[in-house]
């Protein structure tokens, strides 16, 4: 059955039940079980991850590997199982963005990658060594404008 | 907050379910082993405190400076 999203950002939409995603430990320090993903085109480079319980909680998420070419994810072996994710293949990555004024100023969590697989999704702690909480998305930028 | 004192081997319940363990304590550090539900995310709470941070952070964010459909700048 058809939720209809009455969202605070982008009004009312309707997600068919197949877009549901169920998070059954929420997002970290945020919760909410049931989230869905908007884009407002099949490339776009941000989607938003949208509560289907809260229409104020959507965060922007981006393919790291759109801006990180060599990001990685490693999660320990049980962990993946706890998870429930038994192959990479089917299981999309995103990380959370933090937007700013500036595009200098955004940046990515790779820390905490957020696995969607299944129709389930789970945020995890990404034990790869080069994953910081806050990875400049258009470091590039800060010299175009200097220029 | 309740506090316990407890030597390496000694363990801890949290529930019926939730084991902690001091396994070894050498000089300032303290290893702890932590035998949880499946069901019982356990993170490091300086991690989980940076990431609860950027899930805030980011969910405070306006779809107005988002660039819709950004040139792949590589």
């Amino acid at each position: 059955m058809a939720v209809t999203l009455n969202s605070t950002r982008f009004g009312e939409v309707e997600i068919p039940e197949e877009a549901v995603i169920e998070f059954p430990h929420g997002l970290i320090g945020l919760g909410g079980n049931r989230y869905t993903l908007l884009a407002r085109s099949d490339d776009a480079a941000f989607v938003w991850l949208h509560s289907l319980d809260d229409p104020a909680l959507a965060l922007p998420l981006t393919n790291p590997w759109r801006f990180f070419d060599s990001y990685e994810v490693e999660i320990a072996d049980d962990e993946a199982s706890r998870l429930g994710i038994e192959s990479t293949e089917d299981t999309a990555v995103y990380v959370t963005v933090r937007a700013a004024e500036s595009l200098e100023d955004f940046s990515a969590n790779l820390r905490a990658p957020i696995l969607v697989s299944n129709g389930l999704g789970h945020q995890v702690i990404n034990q790869a060594p080069d994953a910081p909480v806050r990875a400049p998305l258009f470091p590039a930028n800060v010299e175009e404008r200097a220029a | 907050m309740l506090i316990i004192t407890r030597r390496p081997g000694e363990k801890i319940m949290l529930g019926d379910d939730t084991v902690i363990e001091v396994i070894e304590v050498s000089g300032s550090s303290v290893r702890i082993g932590i035998d949880a539900p499946r069901s019982l995310p356990v993170y490091r709470e300086e991690i989980w405190r940076s990431v609860k941070e950027e899930n805030a952070a980011a969910a405070s964010a306006d779809p107005d400076v988002l660039p819709d459909d950004l040139p792949v700048t590589k």
